[in-house]
């Protein structure tokens, strides 16, 4: 068996404790995982730079329709504020009551012996229907028919053209008062009569009775 | 298999090697990479919200060109019952108005006055007021008076009768006074 001589024992134990040194093999494993690291770090620095550039893209995008967006924000608020309150002006001039055609019924309805003297009409709140006071007198041998002739006459009329129609005699009574009407002397009776109803929807649309004008809108 | 023994030495070169490793990733996490994915992130949430606006202007700028073709009849409507009414204010062009109407559907000495005027309480009539006004026809005939009132109902959208009263005259049968009271609503100018 030959002899092995080591003669450089000391060095190479040196040289084994170096290699197996804990602070360098740590040194370099930080290395290591540091360099992983550095190309982690890299890798997410190029996807936010990438990123950036698409938010300038979107940005300069928004830059150069914003001016519009906001005029067509603007345009839009203004035509819905228009369409609305066209709306409501709209829904303001159908719901107005036309009085010319109740005029005219009235007018029909009052016989040659019977007069009006007073006529006092009201839109009740939120129209919630007219309200008329008719004053007069009638003449005729039998003076109070005449009057209720005139007071059927118009639940007839108004009847026509309207809804709910009520007409009562708030006052009936003789008048001491006789009147000549075609040589006869006839008696004569003052009447005060409440009428009330609500203007259908047939009225409300109705125009008004000038034959030669049309209804402007 | 064992591991080596160590010595003391070693122990303590290894101890500070790990506590290098924590701080490196300390060092890594709290100034490196947070701050740079909390800048993508920031702006990832940016480049969201201005493609939504991006998103939602297309249909807007949609809206308002289909908007405005749906409007014309409105827009136009609009603008005919804005010119009915003149500039300036209504106590000064109102009355005179309403005699010369009444004058050509010949009841003469016709007076306007205002009674009263108010605001609207709906939003979309906030620019638009309405004006009560009282007139006065000292002398009129029952045809024309009807006549006169239908043709101011038709040439007036705007304006509405609310009350009516009509007197004979005793003095003078054939005529009646007359009172008006009528709304009218008008722009705020």
């Amino acid at each position: 068996m030959a002899l092995h001589l080591n003669l450089l024992h000391e060095e190479i134990l040196e040289h084994r404790q170096r290699q197996r040194d804990p602070l360098k093999i740590g040194m370099m494993v930080l290395a290591g995982f540091g360099a992983l690291l550095f190309l982690y770090y890299m890798f997410n620095a190029y996807r936010t730079l990438e990123t950036k550039s698409r938010l300038s893209a979107v940005e300069r995008n928004w830059t150069k329709i914003e001016p519009e967006v906001t005029a067509a924000d603007k345009r839009v608020a203004e035509l819905e504020g228009v369409i609305k309150t066209t709306s409501a002006l709209d829904n303001y001039i159908e719901n107005r009551f036309f009085w010319a055609p109740f005029l005219q019924k009235i007018s029909h309805c009052v016989p040659p012996n019977a007069q009006l003297t007073s006529l006092d009409a009201n839109i009740l709140d939120e129209n919630k229907g007219i309200s008329v006071s008719l004053e007069g007198v009638a003449a005729g041998r039998e003076p109070r028919s005449v009057a209720e002739d005139l007071r059927q006459m118009l639940i007839e009329q108004l009847g026509h053209g309207y809804s709910g129609v009520k007409v009562e005699f708030k006052t009936l009574e003789d008048l001491d008062t006789i009147v000549n009407v075609g040589n006869t002397n006839m008696p004569m009776a003052h009447y005060l009569l409440a009428i009330n109803f609500n203007p259908a929807p047939m009225a409300k649309s109705a125009a008004s009775p000038t034959p030669d004008h049309t209804r402007k809108r | 298999m064992s591991l080596p023994k160590l010595t003391k030495d070693q122990v303590q070169k290894l101890a500070f090697s790990a506590l290098g490793f924590v701080f490196l990733l300390y060092v890594y996490f709290t100034f490196f990479l947070g701050p740079l994915n909390r800048s993508r992130a920031a702006m990832l949430v940016t480049i969201q919200d201005r493609q939504s606006k991006l998103d939602e202007s297309k249909d807007k700028m949609k809206k308002a060109v289909s908007l405005e073709q749906q409007a014309k009849s409105a827009t136009s409507r609009f603008a005919t019952l804005r010119a009915l009414n003149p500039e300036g204010a209504p106590i000064a062009w109102f009355p005179p108005r309403i005699k010369a109407f009444f004058a050509n559907q010949q009841i003469d000495k016709a007076t306007a006055r205002l009674d009263n005027s108010a605001a609207f309480k709906e939003a979309e009539l906030s620019g638009w007021t309405k004006y009560n006004w009282l007139i006065d026809l000292p002398q009129a005939d029952f045809a024309s008076l009807g006549t006169a009132i239908a043709e101011l109902e038709n040439t007036e959208p705007l304006l509405s009768i609310t009350r009516l009263h009509i007197q004979t005259l005793p003095s003078q049968p054939q005529f009646q006074h007359v009172e008006l009271a009528a709304a009218s609503i008008i722009e705020k100018r």
